[in-house]
């Protein structure tokens, strides 16, 4: 319950978040839009590997269910690489941005962007890290408590993070300007 | 749950206090704090009372300092031209002034008393995660401290606890006054949000058998709403403050105007926040209130269903008013209208409340004890505010007297009237049950009647000094414009500032007491098992409370349990007869004790994890190294929590077979 | 018992003749609107409000504890419950329905007739009237400060912005406040009934000297509104040569007017070009603005209006004139009997001395070289008398 308590929390921080950005999408420079910006099937792409992350942490969630160990933390393992792998799609991403002259103080397009996306950003990192502690602490089987549970409360936090994404994707890159 | 218990074995029943274990093996990556004496038994404690305990102090040491700097104010205010506070020191003072009182003091304060009783009124023995409560508690010190460290470093944040934009950004206030406020906002924020997960869980979770929602009691009440407008509070005030840390420190143009920017989207953060923050501050006054008035009447609250659905209402509509702080910033006739109305809707559920505290009198048995007497000082006084609130509800009338003293004076009738007379109300009643002995009643009517005369004579005239168009926020006000006769600013400016120093006495007389009571702690008398006669749970076990609350966890029945236990109502006659005292009523809880009570036990990561936040702080400030390392000890910190089972493994006794323990607090920590 | 002195202490706010920006005695149609709104709210809230502490002290009295029994153990009456409920709620019903209407009402320009663009800044307040058919005609813009004003029974209509941060305008008696935002344009609806001078205060916190933002509202009858305006326009004329005044011009143009536009200042070079003086704040101040002192002896206070320009006898009969006599003392603007050399002295030799301002070398450091307010200059005594002689002619 704990966990869904704060997954609303983080539901109005998001909110904010988004509502700044969709408030400041349209201020920018005319050459520096995200209508110039955005390579969207890149985008896609690292999109439809964090949505896969969802899977596996499925798959894992139930082999934690089974009690199956191995599984658990292939599944797990899995989850995080895919993770991580949209993790560095997007500095990918911002590199690239950054290198076509969109700093994070270009605009208040920018701004917010990067704003928005790295917060993002920093949820998944923190859900990996979640993961690969998970995987760490089973190895040496020390979960404390109930380790099926444990894994679904990650597995919470990880497929809300991900929904959020698909909000984001498709307010920020797929509805044009 | 973090609490684990067996059932106690018959074999074992009856054979005095249960043994509390005390970890003492190693475990994780540091060893676990044993102390159970101590400064070092409070520093790594995760027990609830004693964080509560904690809060308080911390709490009133924040009164402290706010009070002195509301002092300050009121010298400056004294007289025509004041002299006392150069002008950029008064703005500086009452920012500071409204963000400790709010957020270091008020605040916490409702979480030292929501962290001590919640769990003793629902009958459980801690809360639902003890070292995430731990954690809120250093968060709230540290983040209070590092926010009051602005003054020593350069000054603290000029820009008024609103810190609208653009006054707020770097162009216009370039001391670091604004970023210690921010980003210690955000420190205590964490610890808000932590909290009240942490009391959710707990009031939802972890009540005694047999008390559904609708028995339990209202203080409890209070807090669970009061959690639920934090969980969706907290993240858009993190969102504003992150907004203005990057705008002062990392050079984004969120709030600037000429970039484009709209300086109205800092005000709509700021309210949807402080709007329901509002509901924060003076909810658990009611809830303090709604369990005094009735015990010393010695009626049960009238209305109890009505007065929880409409503090739950409040706590809602809260959420759809936070425009009515900007009916003059330029909104739209639409947009004002309906704020206005949703604004005059709020009174209703709030009315309600004051006629079921005047019916719970009526027809009573009242006891004038100085709780008693704060909790009458507040429904009275806080008629005042929510009556003065109806008139600017009204949105043309508002912006005659928005940015006025009498705002000034209607918050401070709702927040002092009603929160601040709450909190001591709940001081003087729960006190015997804290610390085991009585406040003196004779100093405390001294306390009573210093403050709620201090208080009038402070804020009332502030209507009048509003009302004759004294704008708020100003260093000084002159001859010039001040009028002559029955309503010049001056005369009143001073009887406000005379007043100021009335409430101060007060709260010197309560500090007083306190000392007197515990000054020799031996040789004062122990205060009574039940000394209000009192109706709800937290009193049918030892004062204080043993560390594990309860011997047995009591099944409840009714409303006011406790009463129940110790009276019995004829139905025919309505005649009310005591069958039993609390001591024989502790004396049958005791004789079933449950045996091997598994305690949560201390630990180290909840202090180091907090004191890594300021450190951050300082990094954003000073050198973005400092985060790095901050960073690294938070990390660390975090995993050393992960490992660390909440309840340590004893050799002396064999871990319980459901596994129990702490997953929860891993999950939601990460 | 508090709250009944507190309600009756509002009601008879009403009636005092005292502090200028009392909010109960309105001026103008526009507070006249919210008045007759706001008082029947204050005594309704009053009566509720006495009606409640007499319930509270008469249970307080009558159930106090004189040994009767333990009282009965009610849980409450949902009947009277819900009618309690009820009777707020129509309460507020009928506080809401005019309510809703006076908002609607005040927000409502078309009936405007004349227009002033009033912009707020770190510490004073700018009126720049434009060309218009409004206002009884005015064919040249106009720029001035301190003292907005307006004709006398006319609907006026303010644009209201900021250079800077968010100030707010308020005239109590004449209309409720409104913010002035940068990069917003909000609107105002103004009207006096009759001439008069009206004081009123910036209200929204805009930093170091918020206490010292000041306005006052002039309201003219239409005739002497014209003359006002006529006078505005009047062309620039120089001090004659050689005089005090003279010497004071070229003081000035040295020191003054970087920042200070004095409308037809010219200078001319050692070869004979004239050259026109125009200020550029822009370069100098963060708001990128500073009063136009044209015809600054027209008005009759300075620095934000938190002084005045009138010794205390000539500002008394200024203030207290009738209506009737009003235009005519009003127009007379500050003469050399009249002056406050004193304060406008003690502002030229160190302004930031007399208003906290933004305005050091250090300050200016951090604020990309650029002052907030007026800085001091280091004139000496000399120049400043120079310079008061020059200004004195600015009518």
């Amino acid at each position: 319950m704990a966990m869904w308590l704060f997954l609303g929390s983080e539901c109005l921080l998001f909110g904010g978040l988004i509502s700044t950005y969709m408030l400041y999408r349209g201020r920018h420079p005319a050459d520096l839009g995200p209508d110039q910006i955005f390579d969207i099937p890149f985008t896609s792409v690292s999109s439809f590997v964090l949505l896969m992350s969802s899977l596996t942490m499925v798959l894992a969630v139930s082999a934690a269910a089974q009690k199956d160990d191995r599984r658990t933390n292939l599944w797990l393992t899995v989850t995080a690489l895919l993770g991580a792998t949209f993790v560095g799609g997007q500095v990918y991403e911002f590199t690239s941005f950054y290198r076509e002259g969109l700093g994070f103080t270009s605009s208040l397009f920018s701004s917010s962007f990067y704003t928005l996306t790295g917060f993002h950003g920093v949820h998944v990192t923190v859900g990996i890290i979640m993961l690969m502690a998970l995987v760490g602490i089973n190895k040496r089987s020390s979960v404390p408590g109930d380790k099926a549970e444990v894994v679904e409360l990650v597995g919470l936090y990880w497929h809300f993070v991900d929904v959020v994404w698909i909000i984001i994707f498709t307010l920020v890159y797929l509805i044009p300007s | 749950m973090a609490i684990i218990e067996r059932p106690s074995t018959p074999a074992l029943a009856g054979s005095g206090a249960p043994a509390v274990v005390t970890p003492s093996q190693a475990y994780g990556v540091l060893k676990r704090p044993v102390s159970t004496t101590g400064w070092r038994s409070w520093v790594f404690t995760v027990d609830h009372k004693k964080l509560g305990i904690m809060y308080g102090v911390v709490a009133m040491f924040f009164f402290l300092v706010g009070g002195v700097e509301a002092l300050l104010i009121r010298l400056q205010l004294a007289g025509p031209e004041g002299t006392v506070l150069s002008a950029g020191l008064y703005n500086e003072m009452f920012t500071m002034h409204a963000t400790t009182m709010v957020f270091l003091f008020v605040m916490p304060m409702a979480a030292a008393f929501a962290n001590y009783l919640v769990p003793l009124q629902i009958g459980a023995r801690d809360v639902a995660f003890p070292r995430i409560n731990a954690f809120g508690f250093w968060c709230f010190l540290a983040g209070g401290l590092f926010l009051n460290t602005s003054w020593l470093l350069g000054g603290a944040a000029d820009g008024g606890w609103f810190m609208y934009q653009p006054n707020a950004n770097a162009l216009f206030s370039p001391s670091h006054g604004v970023d210690f406020w921010g980003l210690g906002l955000q420190i205590t924020g964490i610890a808000s949000l932590t909290g009240a997960i942490n009391l959710i869980v707990t009031i939802l979770n972890m009540r005694a058998p047999g008390m559904t929602l609708m028995k339990m009691p209202i203080f409890t009440w209070m807090i669970l709403v009061i959690q639920f407008l934090l969980v969706f509070a907290i993240p858009v005030i993190t969102v504003a403050l992150f907004l203005l840390m990057f705008q002062r420190e990392f050079g984004a143009t969120f709030f600037d105007v000429s970039a484009g920017a709209d300086p109205l989207l800092w005000q709509h953060l700021f309210w949807i926040f402080g709007h329901p923050e509002v509901y924060i501050l003076v909810l658990p006054g009611f809830g303090i209130v709604s369990e005094v008035l009735p015990v010393f009447s010695r009626k049960p609250l009238f209305g109890y269903r009505f007065v929880v659905f409409s503090g739950a209402a409040i706590g809602f509509v809260g959420w759809g008013v936070w425009a009515h702080h900007m009916f003059a910033s330029g909104l739209g006739p639409v947009s004002v209208a309906v704020f206005s109305v949703a604004t005059m809707l709020i009174a209703i559920p709030t009315g309600v409340k004051i006629v079921n505290w005047t019916l719970t009198m009526w027809g009573g048995k009242i006891w004038f004890t100085t709780s008693m007497l704060f909790a009458i000082g507040l429904v009275v006084e806080f008629t005042i505010g929510g009556l003065s609130g109806v008139t600017h509800a009204v949105a043309p009338s508002d912006t005659q007297q928005t940015d006025t003293y009498y705002i000034v004076a209607h918050f401070h009738y709702t927040i002092f009237g009603g929160a601040v007379l709450g909190l001591f109300a709940g001081f003087y009643y729960w006190w015997p049950k804290m610390f085991g002995k009585m406040l003196s009643e004779r100093l405390g009517k001294w306390n009573f009647w210093l403050m709620i005369i201090g208080m009038n004579l402070t804020f009332g005239p502030m209507h009048i000094i509003g009302l004759q168009g004294q704008p708020r926020r100003m260093m000084n006000w002159t001859e010039a414009r001040a009028g002559e006769g029955f309503f010049n600013l001056g005369f009143w400016n001073r009887v406000a500032s005379v007043g100021s120093f009335v409430i101060a006495i007060g709260v010197a007389v309560f500090l007083l007491n306190v000392w007197q009571t515990h000054k020799k702690s031996s040789k004062t008398p122990k205060a009574p098992l039940d000394p209000w006669d009192a109706r709800s749970l937290e009193w049918m076990t030892a004062s204080p409370p043993k560390e594990h609350n309860f011997d047995a966890i009591p099944t409840v029945h009714a409303l006011d349990e406790f009463f129940h236990r110790k009276y019995e109502v004829d139905h025919d006659t309505g005649e009310v007869r005591k069958v039993a005292t609390g001591e024989e009523i502790l004396a049958a809880e005791e004789a079933k004790a449950d045996k091997h009570i598994h305690l949560p036990s201390p630990s180290y990561w909840p202090i180091i994890l907090a004191f890594a936040l300021p450190l951050m702080g300082y990094g954003v400030i000073y050198n973005r190294l400092l985060i790095v390392a901050g960073g690294l000890v938070v990390l660390l910190a975090m995993f050393g929590w992960a490992l660390e089972p909440s309840v340590a493994d004893d050799s002396d006794y064999d871990p319980p077979a459901d596994g129990g323990g702490s997953n929860k607090e891993l999950a939601t920590i990460g | 018992m508090l709250g009944l002195t507190a309600a009756s202490a509002a009601v008879l706010a009403g009636c005092a003749k005292d502090a200028p920006q009392d909010t109960w005695q309105p001026k103008g149609e526009n507070a006249q609107k919210i008045h007759d709104l706001q008082w029947p709210v204050f005594l309704v809230a009053g009566i509720v409000g006495v009606i409640v502490m007499v319930a509270v002290g008469y249970a307080v009295v009558r159930f106090r504890d004189k040994g009767q029994p333990m009282p009965e153990q009610s849980h409450g009456k949902p009947a009277l419950e819900i009618a309690l409920t009820i009777l707020p709620a129509l309460i507020l019903v009928g506080v809401g329905i005019p309510t809703v209407s006076t908002i609607f009402d005040l927000a409502d320009t078309s009936d405007t007739e004349c227009i002033v663009n009033v912009t707020g800044q770190q510490w004073w307040w700018e009126y720049d009237y434009p060309a218009q058919e409004g206002c009884g005609g005015i064919s040249d813009p106009i720029v001035t400060s301190g003292q907005l004003v307006i004709p006398a029974n006319t609907n006026v209509l303010l644009r209201l912005t900021s250079r800077d941060v968010i100030h707010s305008f308020w005239i109590p008696a004449l209309n409720g406040k409104k913010d002035t935002v940068p990069g917003r344009v909000h609107t105002l609806r103004m009207q006096a009934n009759q001439p008069g001078i009206y004081a009123g205060q910036c209200t929204e916190f805009c930093g170091l000297s918020h206490a010292n933002m000041k306005m006052e509202a002039v309201a003219l009858n239409p005739d002497d509104f014209q003359t006002w305006v006529a006078n505005q326009l009047e062309s620039y004329v120089a001090p004659e040569a050689g005089s005090q005044a003279a010497l004071g011009e070229a003081a000035f143009t040295a020191n003054c007017a970087y920042c200070h536009q004095v409308n037809g200042l010219s200078s001319t070079a050692p070869d004979g070009t004239v050259t026109p003086v125009l200020a550029n704040p822009d370069q100098f101040v963060v708001s990128g603005s500073a009063p136009n002192l044209t015809h600054l002896m027209t008005r009759n206070t300075f620095a934000g209006a938190t002084w005045d320009l009138l010794t205390d006898e000539c500002r008394d009969r200024v203030w207290n004139a009738s209506p009737e006599e009003f235009g005519a003392l009003y127009l007379q603007g500050v003469t050399a009997e009249c002056l406050n050399a004193v304060d406008l002295r003690e502002w030229i030799r160190n302004a930031p001395a007399k208003k906290p301002m933004y305005a050091s070398d250090a300050q200016k450091a951090n604020s990309g070289g650029k002052v907030r307010g007026m800085p001091a200059l280091g004139l000496n005594e000399t120049q400043i008398d120079q310079i008061i002689a020059y200004l004195l002619e600015r009518n």
